[in-house]
């Protein structure tokens, strides 16, 4: 079975944020709402041995995804590519996949009284194109494909790069499908989300 | 998370409601007078009443809920359905009342309802128990919303049984209310620890933040004076075989209500995800 993902290698990503404003611009996300965003984690470590790397959020494209088992009338489903999408048309805005995403990955419209995330752009998507974060991104950290198949270009990268090398964030049991590159000589992975990530002034 | 205020009258109010009418059906074992078991009724409708709107005001589009019908493995169908079910028997308790039905029949309902009751208190706290929210992740916390529903049955029983005169009954509900008072005490502490030893430590989510931190005033004075300490207080001091004064009643049961509230919101800020992005 299908489990279109990312795969984003944070030995490239130089923290530009084209992904965070592709996102906004091709998707229409409101001011201070993101369906991703890049996060700053560090410095960490002990002057002069510090380190720090640029960790680009997003929904995780979970394989066991809470929000889909939560939601009340089916809204939050899975397609058949295993990417997770919201059907605004029945969601009633009950907020509980928002409370049950392990990550805080989605937010609630409030023009549209609906709770809204990254679909990975769909609609660019079926016109054969990459989502926009993918395609915008100058470093070519980026890459969108499906995991489950070893041909593909996610699967390349994931193996080029090493098991010690592959990261994914904390699972509960959600089983997250999102991967990240990061090798030990640009930073150390963090697992815990730190006190302290450089967005903390836009979060109010 | 915030305070989501609809969510937590909704659970209160719930809570009340359940907890009314159990303790409604128990009293058919005391034989109280009917007006007592006729007005407990009739709060534990208003009360289920006053949580399924409070639960609408939540919702970003009301109209569409009946999709919920379509999907019985979620909370909110069980919570609907309980509260269905809930309001339902109580109904027909109170009907069985005004047509003088047998104590036996009475009792039948009562024990019929006080099932989807005790289910719907469990019900309300337990939708929130996630792993994706450390402070949440623990059965102790729908504990809590049952004990709490527990305690605003035998209070709202007191305010009902306050001009009553029997003895053996005032007596029975004085020794439940403390039994239950000090049951919540304890599940609470448990809850709280509990916390502390949750997975993904993170300072949001801190005992520290909760008995030292800015959440220290809404569970010192909410949960443990106001919620618990002031109706402990009430219910002790009043004589063995006397009521409380209608007046000292009510003071009580709002007050446990407000320390119901308090814990709620203790929660919801309590409730940060394991990794929050945005």
């Amino acid at each position: 079975m299908a489990h279109k993902t990312l795969v984003i290698d944070l030995d490239r990503c130089l923290g530009c944020f084209s992904c965070e404003v592709a996102c906004k611009m091709e998707n229409g996300v409101a001011l201070g709402v993101y369906f991703n965003k890049v996060l700053t984690i560090g410095p960490t470590g002990t002057f002069p041995d510090v380190e720090m790397y640029f960790l680009p959020t997003v929904c995780q494209e979970c394989a066991d995804a809470p929000c889909v088992k939560v939601c009340p009338t089916g809204a939050s489903y899975k397609t058949e590519d295993g990417i997770v999408l919201i059907n605004k048309d029945i969601c009633i805005g009950c907020r509980y996949c928002m409370m049950a995403c392990p990550y805080g990955a989605r937010s609630f419209n409030n023009d549209a009284k609906v709770v809204e995330k990254c679909t990975l752009c769909v609609h660019l998507q079926a016109i054969g194109e990459q989502p926009a974060c993918v395609k915008n991104c100058c470093g070519k950290a980026r890459l969108f494909g499906d995991i489950d198949d070893p041909a593909s270009d996610v699967s390349k990268a994931l193996k080029a790069a090493g098991s010690d090398a592959v990261h994914s964030l904390p699972d509960v049991g959600n089983h997250p499908s999102v991967r990240y590159i990061l090798h030990r000589k640009t930073a150390t992975w963090q697992q815990s989300q730190p006190e302290n990530t450089g967005r903390e002034s836009q979060n109010g | 998370m915030g305070n989501e205020w609809a969510l937590v009258f909704f659970t209160a109010f719930v809570g009340l409601g359940s907890g009314t009418f159990v303790a409604v059906g128990v009293s058919e074992w005391w034989e109280e007078d009917a007006q007592v078991r006729l007005r407990g009724g009739i709060l534990a409708l208003i009360a289920l009443a006053a949580g399924g709107f409070s639960s609408v005001l939540h919702l970003g589009h009301p109209e569409r809920i009946f999709g919920a019908l379509g999907h019985p493995t979620s909370g909110i169908f069980m919570e609907a359905l309980m509260i269905g079910l809930t309001g339902l028997c109580a109904v027909a308790y109170l009907i069985a009342l005004r047509r003088g039905a047998s104590g036996q029949v009475r009792k039948r309902i009562a024990v019929i309802g006080a099932v989807p009751a005790i289910l719907l208190a469990f019900a309300v706290g337990d939708t929130y128990v996630m792993a994706s929210r450390p402070a949440w992740d623990t059965l102790l916390l729908p504990m809590v919303y049952l004990i709490s529903a527990a305690l605003l049955g035998c209070l709202s029983l007191g305010v009902l049984m306050a001009r009553q005169q029997k003895a053996e009954a005032v007596v029975a509900l004085k020794w439940t209310t403390l039994g239950v008072l000090a049951l919540q005490g304890v599940v609470v502490i448990a809850y709280l620890v509990a916390v502390a030893v949750a997975p993904y430590p993170n300072a949001t989510r801190s005992v520290i933040r909760v008995l030292t931190g800015n959440l220290a005033p809404l569970f010192w004075g909410g949960v443990v004076l106001v919620g618990l300490l002031v109706p402990s207080s009430l219910t002790i001091a009043k004589r063995a075989a006397a009521p409380l004064p209608v007046a000292a009643a009510t003071f009580a049961l709002v007050c446990a209500f407000v320390g119901a509230a308090s814990f709620r919101l203790l929660m919801f800020n309590l409730g940060t995800s394991v990794w929050h992005f945005f």
